[in-house]
């Protein structure tokens, strides 16, 4: 207390004038600072997962020798995947078809239109989704059905007679593939 | 704009006699920086409860998880470092802040008529901070915090009759593992804050029902002349004798700044303890190596020092009876102390009682800090090797003295056999540079990976 504490009433003073307005200068900037010094670093804490784009790895999915011309493989292979702290296992696969050249073209194993596990129907050639009925012809152009788009084609490259993809998934029910 | 909003909310909820209140309340004698420590702890609290709450996003209160999940949140996510260490050096703050407050209303003697009711709660409420330590701890599920936590809980069962059975209680079960990290991750996190809101809520009732004790009389007579003595004619104190020593000052805003000052400047120093100290998680929990010596939390340095002074039919005097008589003492004190003065002087035993108790305490804790530094340890470097041989499983192929397959060579002596460390360093880089043919894989480690499990290697020798 001192020279500038009005009483209020029996004995209670309280500090007036600029010396008051002093102090609540320093209380809000004390509280400003302490907020923002904990929002900035709590925020990205939160959001920072959400903005990590992992880097898909090469993994090896088969032989080529293995691979028929023109008739189209499910190839099942086991991939080592990070989730968050932990590292699963997961069972994938994808569809690989040789071109008479040798060059191989590896499908996602998902519709395009909703997401669905597509099968290749050996006797009429086609891949074909359970679902909705969408119909691919074996380079993967949509032949019938509501898909929107051709299947998605995942990079691909072949090292020392073995197959080796980027596994990827796309946004179902776009004409135009996009990557998740 | 900001003004007409709490007009519209003040003329629905009366928000401006809330204000008075909470603002005007008297602080006898004027604000002062001693009265801060309460304000520190209070902010703390805060810090904690929100800090935890964020830590709690990533961490996975299981065995197979906790470690992973702490060293995710240390090493993968943004700022994760730092939010763990604000929580890390939080919780010593709180323990620092709470002695300071306990000292100030002691010394005060702040306790006495009629404010008992919340020196005791005040008791509880640092019994239940003891708690949010003593299960934090465990968390991590470190070596540190497993081994650390096995001894905390042994030490209950020297209390008679029911030791062993708590005990059991406190493990939920015979051993320390998934159901014992799982009720102290829900004793940390659910429990213990539920109790210590409710504790704060009676503390802070009471507070506002009896108000701040203040000064003791002779401290309020000084500051009484020293007002007299700057205060203008118009505005000078009567100064009749009851009315001289009820002058008091408001809360807000001088108090209030001086809390948020000290705030302030606690927020900064643990921020900078976070992002200067660094807090390495020891291995992950191994039950099966007992070489771990593990260190508490310094808070109960003075206590594990004291338990190494008792031994045999004695040592439940120091395990039990005499913390159970210092908590009672405490909790009862204002019972025992039972003179109408406040001013220290006139109080010559309690205060003497109370020296020796920090005399105690704190002699205990530069004994063990002191031994601590002097004993010899097992080489970080070494333990860390032999936690990195458990990770990447080499005892799938490899042999350690009697353990594990036998595809690749027996290590037992490997220290001997291959005594250079340059050797183990390239091979590690690449097994087959130096020893071709070896069908041993290539292991993704990183350099500091790479030295300590070659320290470990050399470490593995006849006679050690």
């Amino acid at each position: 207390m001192a020279a500038d504490d009005p009483e209020l009433h029996e004995g209670l003073v309280t500090p007036i004038g600029t010396r008051r307005t002093f102090f609540q200068w320093v209380i809000a900037a004390a509280a400003g600072l302490i907020g923002v010094g904990l929002a900035g670093p709590l925020a990205s804490y939160v959001v920072s997962p959400a903005l990590k784009r992992r880097e898909q790895p090469w993994v090896e999915v088969g032989t080529v020798g293995d691979l028929k011309v023109g008739e189209p493989t499910q190839l099942d292979y086991v991939q080592t995947v990070r989730d968050g702290w932990m590292e699963n296992r997961l069972h994938k696969a994808v569809w690989a078809t040789k071109q008479a050249d040798g060059q191989v073209t590896v499908f996602s194993p998902m519709c395009p239109h909703l997401g669905c596990g597509y099968h290749w129907d050996g006797g009429e050639h086609k891949f074909k989704c359970p679902c909705h009925g969408s119909v691919y012809a074996p380079d993967g152009k949509v032949l019938g059905g509501p898909a929107p788009r051709h299947l998605d084609v995942l990079p691909s490259k072949i090292e020392n007679g073995q197959l080796f993809v980027i596994y990827k998934e796309f946004k179902a029910g776009l004409s135009t593939a996009v990557e998740l | 704009m900001a003004s007409r909003i709490y007009e519209w909310f003040d003329s629905r909820l009366k928000l401006k006699s809330v204000e008075r209140t909470l603002l005007d309340e008297p602080i006898p004698g004027g604000a002062s920086w001693v009265y801060v420590f309460g304000s520190a702890t209070l902010f703390l609290f805060v810090l904690q409860a929100v800090t935890g709450m964020f830590l709690a996003i990533y961490y996975a209160p299981t065995p197979d998880h906790a470690y992973d999940s702490v060293r995710f949140i240390e090493t993968q996510v943004t700022f994760g470092w730092f939010v763990r260490g604000l929580h890390h050096w939080g919780a010593s703050g709180m323990v620092v802040a709470i002695g300071l407050h306990m000292l100030q209303v002691f010394v005060y003697g702040a306790y006495k008529p009629p404010r008992e009711l919340m020196w005791m709660v005040g008791v509880v409420l640092f019994l239940i901070v003891m708690g949010f330590a003593f299960t934090g701890y465990l968390l991590p599920w470190d070596q540190t915090a497993y081994w650390a936590t096995q001894v905390g809980i042994n030490m209950t069962g020297t209390v008679p009759l029911i030791g062993d059975f708590l005990v059991r209680v406190l493990r939920a079960g015979e051993t320390l593992g998934a159901l014992t990290l799982s009720r102290f991750f829900a004793v940390h996190v659910l429990f213990l804050p539920a109790l210590i809101v409710i504790g704060i809520m009676v503390h802070m009732f009471i507070l506002r029902r009896v108000g701040p004790a203040g000064p003791w009389t002779g401290g309020v007579e000084r500051r009484q002349r020293a007002v007299q003595s700057q205060a203008p004619p118009a505005q000078a104190v009567p100064q009749s004798g009851e009315r001289r020593v009820r002058i008091s000052e408001t809360f807000y805003p001088r108090q209030v700044y001086m809390d948020a000052v000290v705030m302030l400047g606690v927020f900064l120093v643990i921020a900078a303890m976070a992002i200067f100290v660094p807090l390495p998680l020891t291995d992950k929990a191994d039950p099966s190596d007992t070489s771990f010596v593990p260190v508490p939390e310094w808070y109960f340095l003075f206590y594990y020092e004291l338990l190494k002074y008792v031994h045999g039919p004695l040592e439940p005097v120091a395990t039990w009876i005499l913390p159970l008589l210092v908590v009672l003492g405490m909790l009862f004190w204002p019972f025992i102390d039972r003179r109408k003065s406040r001013s220290p002087a006139s109080r010559p035993i309690g205060m003497a009682l109370g020296a020796l108790f920090l005399l105690v305490v704190f002699t205990l804790l530069g004994i063990s800090v002191k031994n601590l530094y002097a004993v010899k340890r097992t080489d970080p470097a070494v333990a860390h090797g032999k936690a990195i041989v458990g990770r990447f499983g080499c005892t799938g192929c490899h042999r350690i003295h009697g353990e594990g397959g036998a595809v690749g060579p027996d290590l037992s002596f490997v220290g001997d056999s291959r005594p250079e460390r340059e050797w183990h360093l390239r091979h590690f880089r690449d097994p087959q540079s130096v020893s071709p043919g070896s069908i041993m894989p290539k292991f993704p480690l990183t350099e500091p990976e790479l030295n300590d499990l070659t320290s470990y290697m050399l470490s593995l020798r006849r006679g050690t």
